[in-house]
């Protein structure tokens, strides 16, 4: 938040969920970790791996494959713990992203981010904020707070012959926050 | 100077506390000079900061109302319901000043004028009579000069803030003649002295037609930076009798102190010869009450809250930093370094300890806030009721205190408006006309309880059940044992009142009190007996940040269970508590239901031979849950799972163990009425 009044920091860092390749903004990222033992929450959502130990703060995990709707995450040398501050209802929240490999440090300048795609392309927009092209590869810049804020697991890739299911989904959850949003009025 | 207004409404808050509290105590005994006193010195106070730093409106406001407190103390006016109704009500209008001093808002403009009219009226109603009092005092004045011994002696860093305690005495020359005797045997050598230092004292007589209170205002506001004591020494004008003076001086200047106990010496021999002489007893007398009040000896710091919740942090990665240093010197073979060790553990237990007893407040610091609503409410729904507290020193983390005081507030309104009769039903019943209301705080355990009775007409559980059954939230045919219907007034939703007053009966009600309690892990317990009154227990933990546990492991991770809760632990062969349909299980001949936590927790069934059993309260049953090992004690520093994990309920916490692993805390109340719900629902 205060990050985007000071200065914009145009470092991007990159990432790889399975073949495709992601990266945020480095303001969001305090840490990389290498994979360490996660203690798993009894009883909590598939993607919601557990918690991990760093250094005397309890620091939930994700599985950000999950999250996305791929395969869930399989551990290998190159699995990191992307440490990430994220805003979650007006509080700055820590929070450890499963990613299958770190790849690199991006200086961007903003003309060369170009907007997400439209709907009906390759890739939901909902939650991408841009597209870079390095080496005639795509990179989408990802949005964490858009991320973390949809309860349900979300799908960043969409098939078209899915399209609608997937438009279901996404109608579904925006209604469960809705009947939060107003339970919560009761409350007040 | 944003920093100082803030110091200052801080500052000012706890005066206007201070003042309510004095005033609710004043009404039940008018004639206590002491609170009289301390009303007056908490208003002078306001008064004063609030000139200083800009509260002008807040300022001139509590002038009038000093004024008036003025007369109380002077005796000229009585206490009476009428007046402590305005100074509550301007109280009240005080702190909405503190927030506000411009009167931006319209409706606080009105509040203003209003009360300062009444204000004034009241003095004004006062000067008809005070102006017979003030024909006789003339004649008084002359009979009733008094002379008063002052020992004055400024902190050294007087200086500091801009006081020149000169002035002090220049103000004291105001209210009669004075004697001063200037001391200046603490100066130290001239190359070691510091400039901005003050190292003279006074002994001042004063002789003055004004009591000692107007002595006293002349340093109210140097009370804390200075050792002073002032002592009436004569109901005459000592400065007179030269003699007298004159030995003074002697001594003065010969002695470092005169003292008061010398120059009643003194006088006492002179008075002899003297027309009025003063016993000895008299003197102690006298000079008894005075001192206590003003020798102030710094017993307590303030300390911003924040600067304590960072010691407690502290504290708390101290001793999960020394549970690994423990662990890694039980597994080492150096002997030199068990010992280091061993001597950490204790000092963090005692530091622990210490920083947690920091944090603890007496349950008192609540109960102004109750007093006043019990006051209010009562007088607005023409009911006579008292309140009472009792074990009001009993202490709870300060957290715990801070969200106890909702929850409480909501209750004693229910206990005012459905729980306590009007005074014609009551007297109808039999029963004394004025209710009352009994907090009762104390001990039990790990825990501390706090009690909530009220003698009103209770609650019927016929009519609980008749609603419970009219709402859906019970079906017709249920048999509930009493407290079993008496806990549907927990449920959300539920409210008995028949009409709703714009003080309770919303159906938002006692499930909030139960849910706020529970998440400062609080239990609410009801009784209630029809025409003979309800209680409302809340059990409360010491402190939220540590608790005692038992470690135990289920598949590869660790687990807390809080020891308040745990009662007996069994092995039991593997076969008796996997695939049974009844899930019950008997241990020393007594039948009990239980939970296999491997399977509740959907992790696959685990091939040892023996299960341990951990008996573990819930409400009033007992019930086993089935872990896989029982590690051992550990003393658990709770932290929060975060935002991420904010639906998560059956676990409240994790803590880190000595080896760095995370140990999930479970809440076992949560867990078993959550899988006994599965089970009904499947």
């Amino acid at each position: 938040m205060n990050n985007k009044t000071i200065t914009k920091i145009n470092s991007y860092l990159s990432f790889n969920l399975g073949d495709e390749e992601f990266a945020v903004n480095v303001s969001k990222v305090l840490n990389i970790l290498e994979m360490l033992k996660i203690t798993e929450v009894p009883k909590s959502p598939e993607y919601m791996k557990g918690v991990i130990n760093l250094r005397g703060i309890v620091l939930p995990v994700i599985d950000t494959r999950i999250k996305f709707g791929m395969t869930p995450t399989e551990y290998t040398n190159n699995t990191c713990i992307v440490v990430m501050e994220i805003e979650m209802d007006n509080d700055i929240v820590q929070v450890g992203t499963l990613v299958d490999s770190v790849q690199a440090v991006l200086e961007l300048q903003d003309s060369q981010i170009q907007p997400p795609p439209d709907i009906g392309n390759k890739f939901k927009s909902e939650f991408i904020y841009g597209m870079i092209k390095v080496d005639e590869k795509f990179i989408m810049l990802l949005d964490m707070e858009k991320v973390f804020s949809a309860d349900e697991i979300i799908s960043v890739k969409e098939k078209t012959e899915k399209g609608e299911v997937k438009i279901e989904e996404k109608e579904q959850v925006i209604k469960k926050k809705k009947v939060k949003k107003s339970k919560s009025k009761d409350n007040s | 100077m944003d920093k100082f207004r803030n110091k200052f409404i801080e500052e000012a808050t706890d005066n206007i506390n201070d003042l309510e509290d004095a005033l609710l105590l004043i009404e039940n005994d008018p004639e206590d000079k002491e609170l009289i006193e301390r009303i007056f010195r908490a208003m002078h106070s306001l008064k004063g900061g609030g000139a200083m730093f800009g509260f002008n409106t807040l300022s001139e406001f509590t002038h009038h109302l000093e004024t008036l407190y003025d007369l109380v103390r002077e005796g000229k006016y009585k206490i009476t319901r009428k007046l402590l109704d305005v100074t509550l009500a301007s109280v009240d209008h005080m702190k909405a000043l503190l927030a506000n001093d411009d009167l931006d808002a319209a409706d606080l403009r009105t509040i203003h004028t209003e009360l300062s009219l009444q204000i004034r009226k009241l003095i004004d109603n006062d000067n008809e009579e005070k102006q017979k009092v003030v024909i006789e005092k003339p004649q008084n004045d002359q009979s009733e000069v008094k002379s008063y011994y002052i020992y004055f002696e400024p902190d050294s860093d007087i200086f500091s803030d801009g006081t020149n305690p000169l002035f002090l005495l220049d103000e004291l020359y105001t209210l009669g003649e004075c004697k001063v005797f200037a001391h200046f045997n603490k100066i130290p050598e001239i190359e070691k002295i510091d400039i901005t230092k003050c190292y003279t004292y006074w002994e001042i007589i004063l002789v003055t037609s004004e009591d000692v209170n107007a002595v006293t205002d002349v340093f109210i506001f140097v009370e804390d930076q200075c050792k002073l004591e002032i002592n009436e020494i004569a109901d005459y004008d000592i400065i007179q009798n030269i003699e007298v003076i004159n030995q003074i001086s002697k001594i003065a200047e010969e002695k470092t102190d005169v003292g008061v106990s010398e120059i009643q010496k003194i006088i006492k021999d002179f008075s002899s010869s003297k027309k009025q002489s003063v016993s000895l007893d008299e003197m102690i007398k006298m000079k008894g009450p005075l001192p206590s009040v003003k020798e102030n000896v710094i017993s307590s710091i303030r300390v911003s809250s924040e600067k304590l919740d960072q010691l407690m942090n502290l504290v708390s990665e101290m001793v999960t930093t020394q549970a690994r240093l423990s662990l890694y010197a039980e597994q080492s073979t150096d002997g030199e370094l068990l010992t280091i060790a061993e001597d950490v553990q204790k000092l963090s237990r005692q530091l622990r300890d210490n920083a947690f007893d920091i944090v603890l407040v007496p349950v008192e610091t609540m109960l102004t806030r109750f007093q006043r609503l019990v006051r209010d409410l009562s007088k607005e729904l023409n009911k006579n009721i008292v309140f009472v507290a009792e074990g009001a020193e009993t202490e709870l983390d300060k957290t715990i205190i801070e969200s106890l005081t909702d929850p409480l507030l909501h209750i004693l309104r229910n206990c005012i408006d459905h729980g306590i009769e009007s005074p014609e039903i009551r007297s109808q019943l039999g029963k004394p006309t004025q209710g009352k209301i009994l907090l009762k705080a104390f001990y039990s355990g790990t825990n501390v309880h706090i009690q909530i009775h009220d003698d009103g007409a209770g609650i019927d559980p016929e009519k609980i059940k008749n609603i419970a059954i009219q709402k859906g939230i019970i079906k017709k045919d249920a048999t509930l044992s009493k407290k079993e219907i008496l806990d549907l007034v927990f449920l959300p939703g539920f409210s008995t009142a028949e009409n709703v007053t714009g003080v309770s009966g919303r159906g938002v009600g006692m499930d909030v009190v139960k849910r706020k309690l529970s998440e400062i892990r609080g239990v609410v317990e009801l009784e209630s007996e029809i025409n003979e009154g309800t209680t409302l227990t809340i059990k409360l933990p010491l402190t939220l940040s540590i608790i005692d546990g038992l470690l135990v492991k289920i598949a590869n991770s660790f687990y807390i269970i809080p020891l308040s809760v745990v009662g007996k632990i069994y092995a039991t062969d593997h076969e008796n508590v996997v695939n049974k349909y009844n899930n019950l299980i008997i241990l020393d001949g007594e039948q009990f239901p239980f939970y296999y936590l491997r399977e509740e927790f959907d992790l696959p069934e685990g091939e040892q031979e023996s299960e341990q059993v951990i008996v573990v309260s819930y409400e009033d049953n007992k019930i086993g849950i089935v872990v896989d090992e029982v590690v051992g004690e550990y003393q658990a520093v709770l932290k929060s799972l975060g935002k991420m994990y904010k639906n998560q309920e059956i676990i409240s916490g994790a803590t880190i163990l000595g080896d760095g692993t995370v140990a999930l805390v479970m809440d076992t109340n949560k867990i078993i009425s959550k899988f006994s719900q599965d089970m009904f629902n499947s």
